[in-house]
């Protein structure tokens, strides 16, 4: 491979030809890599397959009608023939032209990469803050056996980084050294390219059986009912007054239908054939049923979790689990399922995936207190509720609405029917704000919310007694203070005198 | 100003500046002329005959409506900035607003991500900044509008010196 002959302002020095190999020792500032030359194709595939539609279906039609098709009469074969090689010439081009233009490095600190034809870009995130780190593979690439590398930082709407696509194995072995060097682990100085991805050990797969059900029993079905009865009593009514409406009510439940297939569609692909494991660097998430994702959430980067339950999933004591990762964010792309730590998980399920989340806990007996969290209602487990004068405001939710705290984390407890829990470590809150309507004024009552990354999670603790509310304000506060002074280092395996937080941004 | 039921105790806080008012109300005042303006215009157009299909007693109650709701806003105004208040504790600020709607946020400071000090036209002529606090969750909606400049700046100084004694991570 030769060196580009329009280096851009990044263009290598002498010698430093970018490579197709991963980068096992840290990458000089010089040494730059390419990614996989059939990468374009993998992420173009569309514009190719649409191509091939638009010129193969005449010819394929006109195949079976047995006559020459349009395109190949009367002296039109010769520019459809050119416009086809136009088009897929400037494609491939392009595919070309942007494979050789990106680059990437790893270097002791930092991963860099170079993309772009006319619009250069230049991106460069630090190791050490790494949120996440998925290896994604859709379906042509697992065909192929590429996969997408993505490193998230907080604070991006989008990737930080994306390489796109490696071969699965270097995928692998690349994430494993960026979060090796990300941890601080030390590595052995005779061998420094002699990394090892960390030991993981399984914790729990989700059985096929489960995720039909959980399809089954989703909000969805809800949905469904709710629009069959609506239909069937409108369809009633309608053929009572006369209006011969059946036509018009099957053609509303068109788009109802859809979307409800939809929401089968996007619980089952996500939950399908999931798996969670744990290593030293952190939660590891298998799961996708024709595009599969593994992700890698390093300890200490879950700043929010909750815990719902859809109506149905009440027969099975079934839960799901969410959590705010600073780096997952709100992007639309496919974040219903990266931010799930559980799809659909029993109680026995929620405790280990939450043991994973939240190492210690903070209270002699997690089990009472979570499991109160998640079905209990009133005090049990230590929890606080609101005053019996809201019932007849919130006459289901009021024996629900609480919380609880234990050393290291603060219960948010709500819904009766939609049952939800949120957990908020002490040593991630962000800020925390006081809330009182007029109503609430009335009946002394404020609602306290804890403010957390971008995510799904949105801790509330709602309608407290104000005595009690404002002493949670404040006893919060000074726990979070006192939690942030002794909070994990962000190299989570660097050995270091103590545990002090280093005051390095 | 007194002390509300959900202001923690011992907090004195330290109120905006009286000067918010008027800028506020300028702002209302532009406002309210332009809604007014465009509630009324189909009162205008009845009454000069233009369009007399319209019902009257729409386009009087849709004018009237405009104009109480207007005339509502404005008596609010001096309470609303009246209410705005912030505290700086060892370990973090104390935000407050709202009268029907109250609120009380804490942002410690070895949580915030930057200070910003605005400056709008209306607010620069009257001597005035707004000092708003990022955290890493954009529920934070942590704004001190109204605070004279040289107080701005000494807040901002503050801020910064103290968010970078306390740094922690995200």
């Amino acid at each position: 491979m030769t060196t580009p002959r329009g280096p851009g302002p990044d263009g290598p020095a002498p010698g430093g030809s970018p490579t197709r190999d991963v980068p096992l020792v840290p990458d000089r500032e010089d040494s730059w890599h390419r990614v996989h030359p059939i990468s374009p194709l993998v992420r173009g595939w569309l514009a190719l397959a649409a191509i091939a539609y638009f010129f193969g279906r005449d010819s394929f039609e006109s195949i079976f009608r047995g006559e020459p098709a349009w395109m190949l009469t009367e002296g039109r074969g010769f520019w459809a023939a050119a416009i086809l090689l136009g088009v897929l010439a400037l494609l491939v081009g392009g595919f070309v032209l942007s494979w050789w233009f990106t680059r990437y490095q790893v270097t002791q600190e930092h991963v860099r990469v170079n993309s772009g034809i006319l619009f250069r870009q230049h991106r460069q995130a630090r190791l050490d803050r790494v949120q996440a780190i998925d290896v994604i593979q859709p379906l042509l690439g697992r065909i192929f056996g590429l996969a997408e590398l993505k490193f998230e930082v907080a604070d991006a709407g989008e990737s930080a980084v994306r390489l796109a696509y490696l071969p699965l194995a270097s995928a692998q072995q690349l994430r494993a050294t960026i979060l090796a060097r990300a941890s601080g682990a030390e590595t052995d100085p005779e061998h420094p390219d002699e990394i090892h991805e960390a030991p993981e050990h399984p914790v729990l797969a989700i059985p096929a059986s489960r995720v039909v059900g959980a399809t089954l029993l989703s909000g969805s079905t809800v949905a469904l009912a709710v629009m069959v009865l609506v239909l069937a009593t409108g369809t009633a009514v309608g053929f009572a007054l006369d209006w011969g409406s059946f036509g018009v009510a099957l053609s509303a439940l068109v788009p109802g239908l859809v979307a409800v297939a939809a929401g089968y569609w996007s619980v089952f692909s996500t939950a399908y054939n999931f798996r969670a494991a744990v290593s030293p660097d952190g939660i590891r998430l298998r799961y996708g049923l024709l595009e599969t994702r593994a992700q890698t959430v390093p300890p200490g980067r879950v700043q929010a979790v909750s815990v719902t339950q859809p109506l149905l999933w009440r027969l099975k004591d079934w839960y799901r689990i969410k959590v705010n990762v600073a780096g997952y964010g709100v992007s639309a792309e496919n974040s219903g399922a990266r931010t799930t730590l559980l799809p659909v998980g029993t109680r026995g399920d929620v405790m280990q995936m939450l043991a994973l989340v939240l190492p210690d806990p903070g209270t002699e007996d997690p089990f009472g207190v979570f499991s109160a969290g998640l079905a209990g209602k009133d005090n049990d487990g230590g929890f606080v509720t609101s005053p019996r004068r809201v019932r007849w405001l919130s006459f289901l939710t009021w024996r629900r609405n609480g919380f609880a705290v234990t050393r290291t984390a603060l219960l948010a407890r709500s819904g009766r029917l939609w049952r939800s829990l949120a957990v908020v470590p002490h040593e991630r809150t962000q800020s925390m704000a006081l809330h009182q309507g007029p109503l609430a004024r009335r009946l002394k009552l404020a609602d306290l919310q804890l403010h957390t990354t971008t995510g799904p999670v949105r801790p509330v603790v709602y309608q407290m007694d104000i005595a009690t509310a404002r002493q949670l304000f404040d006893e919060q506060s000074a726990r979070a203070a006192a939690a942030r002074r002794q909070s994990l280092p962000e190299r989570w395996l660097e050995h270091r005198p103590g545990q002090e937080q280093d005051g390095q941004q | 100003m007194r002390s509300e039921p959900i202001d923690p105790d011992g907090i004195s806080w330290i109120r905006v500046s009286p000067k918010y008012i008027s800028v506020q109300l300028i702002g209302w005042g532009i406002s309210a002329l332009i809604s007014i303006a465009v509630a009324s215009a189909p009162l205008v157009l009845l009454l000069t005959g233009v369009w007399d299909g319209f019902p009257a007693w729409l386009a009087w109650t849709l004018s009237g409506a405009t104009v109480l709701a207007n005339l509502w806003a404005a008596v609010l105004i001096p309470r609303q900035v009246r209410a705005i208040g912030y505290a700086e504790r060892d370990e973090d600020l104390l935000i407050r607003r709202g009268i029907f709607f109250q609120r009380v946020m804490v942002v410690p400071y070895g949580r915030m991500q930057y200070v910003d000090v605005a400056v709008g036209p209306l607010e620069r002529a009257f001597g005035l900044a707004s000092v708003k606090l990022h955290t890493a969750s954009p529920q934070t909606n942590a704004a001190i509008p109204g605070v004279p400049a040289a107080e701005a700046a000494r807040l901002r100084e503050q801020l910064s010196a103290r968010g970078q004694a306390r740094l922690a991570g995200l």
